[in-house]
């Protein structure tokens, strides 16, 4: 049986909350907060602690099950199979919209003379061989690209720290509270793909009292840190673009990197940047990927690589199928917003309350 | 068609352990299951011509006729004659305790106390009888006693300690290994004496039957380590075993990677660092390279010369050859990429400069760097082989004469020689010769996949090869460690950095540490 060791975990966890939120964040939270938008980024991850700790609640009292097992047991074998369900459509489809949104990044901004299709089979060739390479080597994977995400965002944000226009964060506040909420609502769905991804892989979490204690702390930290560095790409974009066109770049990390310019023998390096961004996008694109076997193998007991290859086919299709652009956009923001973001903040506390009930009762 | 792809099949895919290869059985068998005598020996091996018999008689209480039996070139002959022969013939003929020899007690009094001999050794079976003539030793049968005494004097020419060739350092011990398995044992045995250190014999191979020795020290390394070793090992059925080679291809994890799994050193020093670090020797007799596992990625671009450097010049070495490595697997690639696909990545000034120079070529960037490095390779391979004097011809002939002709005549812009150039010597710079093999061959597909979709195309390369490498185990250890999983300790102490040796307080945390860890923070 693999395992996932505390550390890793935190770098898993935090790489698939990462995923690529740093490519779309910026324009959703300026949006609907303005100028304040980058407030709403550290609150709107720290949602995700609470359903987090549920998740391990519910790990300490029914070790070595998913969050799909648990609810079977919990609901009765139907109600379980149905929520499998929706968690296999819900996260098969969002999957594919990740390929989708892959292969339109990269032929909008370093490469748009070439045909989609091969990003979407190069995306999906990565995602394919790190779920055919089990869960531990998908863990091993995020320990060495997520710090490398990490370093490039945080390149990327100092070299564009000379551009800063002085003035563009002011004033602060000035259409009150009330639109930061907004932007956290446009932040939590992110939380919520993190919490989904926590539902299957607690099999593979180490069970002990000491060892879950270790991962309620790497949630914390996971959380924090892709939350500071989410609100730091967010705060650069806004000072040095201003919230208009923030929010007209839609991916205006992309342009920060067009923008570099080190000593006249360096310049552009977006595309240099746009590899460590693959890595960052098939650690979510994966987890995907892995979410939807989880599913299959709970609800269906089907398992194994061929397996693996009909969900590519099927993200495959997704991403072909798509209109691609802003339609794409809207469309990967909607299956956020009104798919995941409901289905886990229903499905996670339900579970938890019902499970502590039974536990109360003694049922 | 069929029988096309079954021999396809056996050419590419490594049987399981349990079913690898069938065990030779020979005629030969039948025989060394016969009761011992010294007449059946004489059967077995009158053949060959470098066998050599000696009847004599002791005349104790009774006449007993012996046999003395060794081959001529890997026995001692003046140790047989002043220790055996010369003893038992001359000096104590007529001695008391010779006056007491019988059938049934000869070979006792003999080890006990007329033989001065230090490996003296009684035994009962026809195949450790045979086993110890075809080792060198020398081994005397009694009249028609079921026993044999079996006298160690092997001595046959080597060519003693040498330098080794392939790990030639500045500041260092010189001493190598050699092709006989005492003097590596010995050599070994000079670095460690401790009593922990274990050597265990075995034998390898059908027809050969190579002496292998695992060696290790007992408590330091990992007892799975050390018993998986053993049970592979023990899974090698073939009738030659002539090298490490050999061995190596039989049980590493995953033959079909390019990557080495198994380390492998001619320095005595180097396999003493292992072996103190919890690692497991093979020594395998004719081959002065020893083998040691499990290896990690790391440690191929590790040489012994960084602990007896200055850690801060190791440190900069170590990280010159961690950068040679990149540049010597991804320097034609990045080239290609940005030429063809990305050149908003270069300033103007440079990039009119890049373009001036490939005015006039007719090649596509990936055909250029695609035909310089495929030259290099046919040059590498040609001179690797040939006399030493020769060997350089060929190097100025390729790198001068071709080269400068080849830009001369338009076909090459200079600035992929300068290219190819660096990336040649960068691999000179990777100080593990599988593993610039390793490198050499990956190049290819990353040269192709930065000519098809540039950037994209190496970072897609890139992550293909992470995976794979993550995925690949030796002796269980994952082969990435320390870097994933995560063993910070190790990270900080023995891997691009080396700390002083006074900060290398306890052994490198490579595989004492099962995966996952389940001590705080995940990290041991």
């Amino acid at each position: 049986m693999e395992r996932v060791s505390p550390h890793q975990f935190m770098t898993l966890g935090a790489g698939v909350l990462m995923g690529g939120t740093f490519l779309l964040l910026a324009s959703g939270v300026t949006i609907a907060s303005g100028r304040d938008g980058w407030m709403t980024v550290l609150p709107g991850f720290t949602v995700g602690i609470p359903y987090a700790l549920m998740v391990f609640s519910l790990l300490e009292q029914y070790p070595r099950k998913n969050l799909l097992q648990i609810s079977e047991i919990l609901f009765g074998k139907w109600i379980g199979k149905i929520i499998g369900l929706v968690y296999i459509l819900t996260t098969g489809y969002y999957g594919g919209l990740l390929l989708a949104l892959l292969g339109d990044i990269f032929e909008r901004s370093i490469m748009p003379l070439t045909p989609l299709w091969v990003f979407y089979l190069g995306g999906l060739v990565l995602a394919i061989y790190l779920a055919g390479s089990g869960i531990e080597v998908f863990a091993r994977f995020s320990e060495v690209v997520f710090p490398v995400v990490v370093i490039a965002l945080i390149l990327s944000v100092a070299l564009a720290i000379p551009r800063i226009e002085q003035g563009e964060l002011l004033p602060i506040l000035d259409e009150g509270l009330k639109p930061l909420f907004r932007g956290v609502l446009k932040v939590m769905p992110f939380a919520m793909e993190y919490i989904l991804f926590l539902a299957g892989i607690s099999t593979f979490l180490p069970t002990g009292k000491q060892e879950l204690g270790q991962l309620r702390t790497e949630v914390w930290r996971a959380i924090f840190l892709v939350g500071i560095l989410n609100m730091l790409v967010v705060l650069i974009q806004i000072l040095v673009f201003g919230p208009e066109e923030t929010i007209r770049l839609a991916n205006g990390i992309l342009v920060l990197g067009k923008m570099v310019e080190v000593s006249r023998t360096v310049s552009g390096v977006e595309s240099l940047f746009m590899g460590v961004w693959l890595g960052a996008m098939v650690i979510k694109m994966s987890a995907f990927l892995f979410m939807v076997s989880w599913g299959i193998e709970t609800v269906f007991s089907l398992k194994g690589l061929k397996w693996n290859f009909v969900v590519g086919v099927v993200f495959l299709g997704i991403a072909l199928g798509f209109t691609r652009g802003p339609y794409m956009l809207r469309e990967l923001s909607v299956t956020e917003s009104y798919l995941m973001f409901p289905f886990a903040s229903l499905w996670i506390p339900l579970l938890w309350g019902v499970a502590r009930w039974k536990k109360g009762a003694g049922v | 068609m069929r029988s096309w792809l079954k021999m396809l099949k056996e050419l590419t895919v490594r049987p399981k352990v349990k079913r690898i290869r069938k065990s030779p059985s020979y005629s030969f068998d039948e025989e060394l299951n016969k009761p011992l005598s010294g007449q059946t020996v004489r059967e077995i091996l009158a053949k060959s011509s470098d066998i050599v018999f000696r009847d004599f008689f002791l005349q104790g209480k009774e006449r007993i006729p012996c046999l003395l039996a060794a081959i001529d070139g890997m026995v001692d002959k003046n140790q047989l004659d002043q220790y055996i022969l010369k003893p038992l013939l001359v000096d104590l003929a007529g001695h008391p305790e010779m006056a007491q020899l019988t059938i049934a007690n000869v070979l006792d009094k003999t080890i006990q106390s007329i033989l001065p001999g230090l490996e003296l050794k009684k035994i009962s079976k026809m195949e450790e009888a045979i086993n110890a003539i075809l080792s060198g030793d020398a081994v005397i049968f009694f009249g028609e006693s079921k026993e044999a005494l079996v006298f160690g004097a092997r001595g046959w020419a080597n060519r003693g300690v040498a330098e080794p060739i392939t790990e030639s350092i500045v500041k260092g011990p010189r001493e190598g290994f050699s092709e006989t398995l005492r003097i590596n044992t010995s050599l070994l045995r000079r670095k460690i004496k401790h009593p922990s250190l274990r050597m265990i014999s075995l034998k390898l191979g059908g027809m050969t039957n190579t002496d292998v020795i695992v060696t290790y020290i007992e408590n330091v390394a990992h007892p799975d380590i050390v018993s998986e070793v053993f049970r592979r090992l023990g899974t090698i059925k073939m009738d030659a075993m002539l090298g490490n080679g050999y061995i190596e291809e039989m049980i590493e994890d995953n033959p079909y990677s390019p990557f080495p799994q198994i380390a492998f050193t001619e320095r005595p020093d180097v396999l003493a660092g292992k072996i103190l670090e919890g690692k497991v020797g093979i020594i395998v007799d004719g081959t002065p390279i020893v083998l040691s596992v499990p290896a990690t990625l790391t440690q191929f671009l590790n040489v012994n010369e960084d602990y007896y450097q200055r850690a801060m010049v190791a440190i900069l070495s170590r990280s010159i050859r961690y950068l040679g490595a990149f540049i010597a697997l991804l320097a034609p690639s990045i080239y290609i990429a940005v030429t063809t696909f990305h050149q908003e990545i270069i300033p103007t000034d440079l990039l009119i400069s890049i373009s001036a120079s490939r005015q006039g070529v007719p090649l596509t960037a990936l055909q250029e760097a695609l035909a310089m490095l495929i030259t290099l390779e046919i040059l590498q391979e040609a001179g690797l082989r040939l006399p030493k004097p020769i060997g350089s011809t060929i190097g100025i002939v390729g790198a001068l004469v071709i080269g400068d002709a080849a830009v001369k005549a338009g076909l090459i812009s200079p600035l992929m020689v300068i290219i190819v150039g660096l990336t040649a010597i960068a691999s000179y710079a990777i100080p593990t010769f599988d593993l610039g093999l390793a490198v050499r061959l990956i190049r290819f597909p990353f040269m192709i996949l930065a000519g098809i979709l540039g950037f994209f195309g190496i970072s897609v390369g890139l992550y293909t090869l992470l995976i794979h490498l993550l995925t690949l185990r030796s002796f269980g250890v994952p082969y990435l460690s320390p870097i994933a999983p995560l063993r910070l300790r190790a990270l900080l102490q023995d891997t691009i950095v080396r700390a002083p040796w006074w900060a290398l307080k306890r052994r490198p945390q490579l595989i004492d540490v099962e995966e996952p860890q389940a001590g705080r923070k995940g990290k041991g």
